[in-house]
């Protein structure tokens, strides 16, 4: 029985690498979110690139178990998190950055001023790894706390907490920030 | 700062990776595997049953010879200890000998 169900799981695999246009098309729809997560959390393109592939490569082999769209948006946002994540950790890296880095706005949801963007985006960036990856979700992709717990694995209490600091420390440096700016 | 939830929205919105990114996750999926770095070699040979053997290789080779001479040596230690003790002991009983001899001969 286990073996039957091995073999199934194997040829739906080998179904599954057979169809790369389909898989293009999946890394074209979320590759944005997943690049900018990358991005965002380790404010270096060249990094976040890389990482964004390899989270990719790791969805290809994984794809027999992913079950459904929602699913595979989950999964993809959990393994890019623990990704970025690991690498901050692995490399004690720590970003380096000036605002020239910041991109430029494509969006025009609100009248956005680029240089409060630029140092907003280094503010999260300086913020611990948890914390950082918090703001990111809830920010970048609108999630809602008890979405965060599951892709963190963190109680909903506990990224509840993180998030009200996290927002209090930016809100306190982004004044100095802005003072300094004024100065 | 009551617009700070909007303007981290806008700070952190979503940037699209270069334009041949899909090409190129593609293009690593058709890589051959890559070489073994050392890292990763030591860990093959670090893994079970060739780890076990490897200690016991360790064990036998370094850890008992080690292990016999530093016995050796301790007894050796411990010969020459009890050797100076007699000779001492021997020095001691000479000296006290010595020492009676010439206060009979001043008696005399």
């Amino acid at each position: 029985m286990g073996g039957l169900a091995v073999r199934v799981q194997e040829e739906s695999q080998r179904a599954v690498q057979v169809e790369l246009p389909a898989f293009a098309d999946i890394v074209r729809e979320h590759q944005g979110m997943v690049f900018s997560l990358a991005w965002h959390y380790l404010h270096d393109r060249a990094l976040a690139e890389e990482m964004a592939q390899e989270v990719f490569l790791e969805l290809y082999r994984h794809l027999a178990s992913i079950q459904s769209p929602e699913h595979l948006l989950f999964w993809l946002r959990k393994v890019a998190s623990r990704k970025c994540i690991d690498q901050t950790r692995r490399r004690a890296f720590w970003p380096k950055f000036g605002l020239d880095d910041i991109p430029e706005p494509s969006a025009k949801t609100r009248q956005a001023d680029p240089m409060l963007s630029g140092a907003l985006a280094k503010l999260v960036a300086s913020l611990p790894e948890k914390a950082r990856m918090l703001v990111i979700l809830r920010y970048q992709e609108d999630l809602d706390p008890s979405d965060i717990a599951r892709v963190l694995d963190m109680p909903v209490g506990t990224v509840k907490s993180h998030l009200q600091r996290a927002l209090g420390v930016l809100r306190e440096k982004l004044a100095r920030t802005v003072g300094e700016i004024a100065l | 700062m009551s617009n700070l939830e909007d303007d981290l929205r806008i700070a952190l919105r979503r940037e699209e990776p270069p334009a041949d990114f899909t090409e190129r996750v593609l293009a690593r999926l058709n890589q051959p595997p890559a070489e073994p770095t050392w890292r990763e070699r030591l860990a093959v040979l670090m893994r079970p049953p060739r780890l076990q053997w490897v200690a016991v290789a360790v064990i036998v080779s370094v850890i008992i010879p080690a292990g016999v001479q530093y016995r050796k040596g301790e007894r050796a230690k411990e010969q020459l200890l009890f050797a100076v003790r007699v000779a001492g002991t021997k020095l001691h009983q000479a000296q006290h000998k010595v020492a009676e001899t010439g206060r009979m001969g001043t008696r005399l």
